[in-house]
């Protein structure tokens, strides 16, 4: 089914005018995907009125250029900068930072141009494969499999922080109290508003994150001084540079199974409408860190540290949109939109919408694939340049990335409240990479803590208070559930005596 | 010479002003406030509405996107421009209403607005999963266990709907909030983990029998006093015509006290737009039930609603 439609897309695609709004929109993915604060979201909710004089194919080009190449672009920042150019690419700096210290950016930028494009692809082709059991799919994943897997995403993170757990959970903590904020959807009375109506729906997430990375490494960077990369490094990583490029495409290759993981983790989460691309991408690289065998070496540069979140995050675009083609509903942020314009142009988005606007979805399936990899390609051929960010000096970075990602932040909705939260939720992440407090848990605590409360309401209603005999009921619950101990139990198993039976079987 | 100062400039204000009036609304352009971001429902009608305005009133039109508040964050801003017809938003009706009458704070009070027309209304109805066995009312209320209704916020217009419309039935039910949209509200539906859940009918259609829809849901009544779809019982059927006066209304107004001349050259210009084949086409499309209301009878509907959600006030509260 639709392969017909599918290889016309592709034709289609070729013929002069649809390529000029593909490309036009690959580039623009870039660019916002590269400045801290802007994002997919940003562009695709800056270009509705622009597409709104376009036919609706034009358009689809137009977004599928944007979504595929935005995650690449947040990615080039991780690396360079320790700041992510979009929330998804928070994991990516953990190892790609190092790297890029250590003179190896090429190499980072090469391993996640490659992991992107083909994780992409993977992800569209799981999609596809997806296509006629999509219905089943969505209908399985209900509240219950919703709050089982906040709980595994909250796990998972709890165990991957090494040395530092008490800072952690306080961390966590701090994710949670941030996350609560706002009206609360089982009463609708509002909390921790202060009297404040611009919180009664939350703290904005782009502006927090932003605040946390973004704003708090520019402090990081300003008040230290210098370049990013070492003065020593720069020296040495001249013959580095030139060969850096293709020793990361390659690494992608050599450990195609974390490839393939974040890719399928990436898609399945994609396809959970909610959860998103930041999460998508947190998992992947803490389910690879914490079973590979040089897990140490992981935050200290380790290549497979960033082909996993960023195989992830470009997966997760195909997985969102296994919901669109069974229900019309959106799997991401960034669907949503992409339903808004179909709504623009007089299409009500339905579980019928694959029958009904196959040429759409194909074009936007079409334009995904070209995208992910055009900005791949466009990445590894600017590659060399773009390392040369590393080598500027701090006092010129600094206020350009400060000014661009704080007028991100206030286009995106158009309040400067949000610009005060950046702010201030800038100078508290600084505080915590200064007194060395992990700034992960926060964020997964802050992204996963009111999906978590809202989920578990719902199950306890639902289940008419038998909460564990309900979840126990359902399989996708129960694997879910195996999955938590399992994360939970990893690290204490591998101290035991038989550890080496257990690293096989896992 | 202070005097003279005054009264020079009195009478440039009353120039300008004069000027602006005769001139109306041709000397700037029309910002038309939507209180969510791009994308959504009341982005879409604006932004429809918007070049056929523009064609019938020959000025241009200019929508923009003031989200946050539960749309109160618009209105806010519509209700502190000044009342020269260039500032005009539209309204989350009967979300505001409903709020205001829980005692919320929004920053301005819905009767001060300037109301201009009403452009489109939406209907509900009540619907259960297609192969549930339950087929009417009776049947849901007689469940072993109250039945579980699916809802997105707690505050959302159609969660207030639900206990509005159970309590009036005398009907024990639990509503189950939090879905991220009414889509997954719907998919709750299907999937059964929910019974039960009011949406407007256009919303609806697509997961109903025939018509380009799945068919894995069915109606059991509709908020209607006469027959919207065809063998499905009516409020009025059941003996509760008062709840046909649930609706989703896409209300426009302006800041208080607006000249009646700007008043009328706008309801106009919304009246043609509302007439414009291009609106037409696309509200087929899309499913958007237009219905144009002028200034009075819009003004007279919103005090209406606010004296219907002021009689269920205790019911519209969400429980504890």
């Amino acid at each position: 089914m639709g392969l017909d439609a599918l290889l016309d897309a592709f034709l289609s695609v070729l013929n002069g005018g649809s390529l000029t709004f593909l490309m036009a929109g690959v580039l623009l993915g870039l660019t916002f995907g590269v400045i801290p604060g802007l994002g997919g979201t940003t562009a695709l909710a800056l270009l509705i009125p622009v597409t709104y004089t376009l036919d609706p194919l034009s358009a689809m080009y137009l977004a599928g250029g944007v979504m595929g190449a935005t995650s690449f672009g947040g990615s080039i920042s991780a690396i360079l900068l320790n700041t992510p150019g979009t929330a998804p690419n928070a994991a990516t700096c953990f190892d790609g930072y190092p790297l890029a210290r250590q003179g190896k950016a090429g190499m980072a930028i090469g391993a996640s141009a490659t992991a992107s494009a083909l994780g992409g692809l993977i992800g569209l082709f799981t999609l596809l494969l997806f296509i006629p059991v999509a219905r089943e799919v969505v209908l399985s994943f209900g509240s219950s499999e919703f709050f089982l897997l906040t709980v595994l995403g909250l796990a998972a993170i709890a165990v991957s922080i090494k040395g530092k757990l008490l800072r952690g959970l306080i961390a966590a903590c701090i994710g949670l109290l941030l996350a609560f904020t706002g009206a609360n959807q089982f009463t609708g009375e509002t909390r921790f508003t202060g009297g404040i109506n611009y919180l009664w729906e939350g703290i904005p997430l782009v502006p927090a994150l932003t605040g946390l990375f973004a704003i708090s490494q520019m402090i990081e960077l300003a008040l230290k001084g210098g370049s990013v990369a070492d003065d020593a490094t720069v020296k040495e990583a001249k013959n580095m540079r030139i060969k850096g490029v293709s020793e990361g495409v390659f690494a992608v290759f050599k450990h195609w199974p974390v490839l393939l993981r974040g890719s399928l983790i990436g898609t399945v989460i994609g396809a959970i409408p909610g959860l998103g691309g930041t999460v998508a991408s947190f998992l992947s690289y803490s389910s690879t860190a914490q079973t590979a065998k040089d897990r140490d070496t992981f935050g200290k540069g380790n290549i497979k540290g960033v082909i996993a979140p960023e195989a992830a995050n470009n997966a997760k675009d195909g997985g969102s949109l296994i919901p669109t083609v069974a229900f019309g509903i959106p799997g991401s942020a960034e669907t949503a939109v992409f339903l808004g314009i179909l709504v623009l142009h007089g299409i009500e988005p339905g579980p019928q919408i694959l029958l009904q606007n196959e040429r759409e979805v194909y074009g936007l399936i079409v334009a995904l694939t070209v995208s992910a990899i055009a900005a791949s390609v466009l990445g590894l051929i600017f590659a060399r340049l773009l390392v040369l960010i590393t080598r500027i000096d701090v006092n010129i970075v600094v206020p350009v990335v400060v000014t661009l990602s704080l007028t991100g932040v206030y286009v995106l909705e158009g309040r400067m409240a949000d610009v005060a939260v950046a702010t201030i939720i800038g100078i508290f992440g600084y505080l915590m990479i200064r007194f060395d407090y992990p700034r992960l848990t926060l964020v997964i605590a802050f992204v996963l803590g009111e999906i978590a409360e809202r989920s578990y309401h719902q199950v306890r209603l639902i289940s008419d208070g038998n909460v564990i005999e309900y979840m126990l009921g359902r399989p996708i619950s129960v694997i879910l559930i195996i999955a938590t101990i399992v994360t939970f139990f990893l690290p204490a198993m591998r101290k035991l005596p038989w550890r080496r039976m257990v690293g096989r079987a896992i | 010479m202070k005097k003279f100062l005054t009264t020079g400039a009195t009478a440039v204000a009353l120039v300008t002003a004069g000027a602006a009036h005769a001139e109306f609304p041709m000397d700037d352009n029309i910002t038309f406030v939507i209180p969510y971001s791009p994308g959504g429902g009341f982005d879409t009608i604006v932004r429809q509405f918007a070049p056929a305005m523009e064609r019938a009133m020959g000025t241009t039109v200019v929508p923009e996107n003031i989200s946050g508040a539960g749309g109160a964050r618009g209105g806010q801003s519509v209700h502190r421009a000044d009342p020269d017809g260039y500032t005009i938003g539209v309204y989350n009706i009967p979300g505001l209403t409903v709020n205001e009458v829980l005692g919320k704070d929004q920053g301005f009070k819905l009767d001060e607005v300037t109301w201009l027309a009403n452009l489109a209304v939406a209907t509900y109805a009540l619907a259960v999963a297609a192969d549930s066995g339950i087929n009417s009312v009776e049947d849901l209320c007689a469940l072993d266990q109250p039945a579980k209704m699916s809802d997105t916020g707690a505050t959302s217009t159609a969660a207030v709907t639900t206990r509005i419309t159970f309590g009036i039935l005398g009907c024990d039910i639990v509503d189950v909030t939090g879905y991220a949209g009414s889509n997954d509200a719907m998919i709750a539906v299907i999937s059964g983990e929910v019974n039960a859940t009011i949406k407007p009918i256009t919303s609806l259609a697509k997961y109903l029998d025939g018509d380009g829809g799945t068919g894995d849901m069915k109606l059991i009544l509709t908020l209607t006093t006469e027959e919207a779809v065809p063998g499905v019982p009516t409020a009025t059927d059941i003996g509760h015509p008062e709840l046909a006066k649930f609706t989703l209304n896409r209300v426009i107004g302006g800041p208080p006290g607006m000249p009646a001349e700007v008043v009328s050259a706008l309801e106009e210009g919304l009246r043609a737009a509302s007439e414009d084949p291009e609106v037409t086409a696309w509200a087929e499309g899309a499913g958007v039930e237009l219905e144009f209301v002028n200034a009075a009878d819009t003004t007279a509907l919103m005090n209406n609603l606010s004296s219907f959600y002021q009689q269920y006030k205790d019911l519209a509260a969400v429980a504890e």
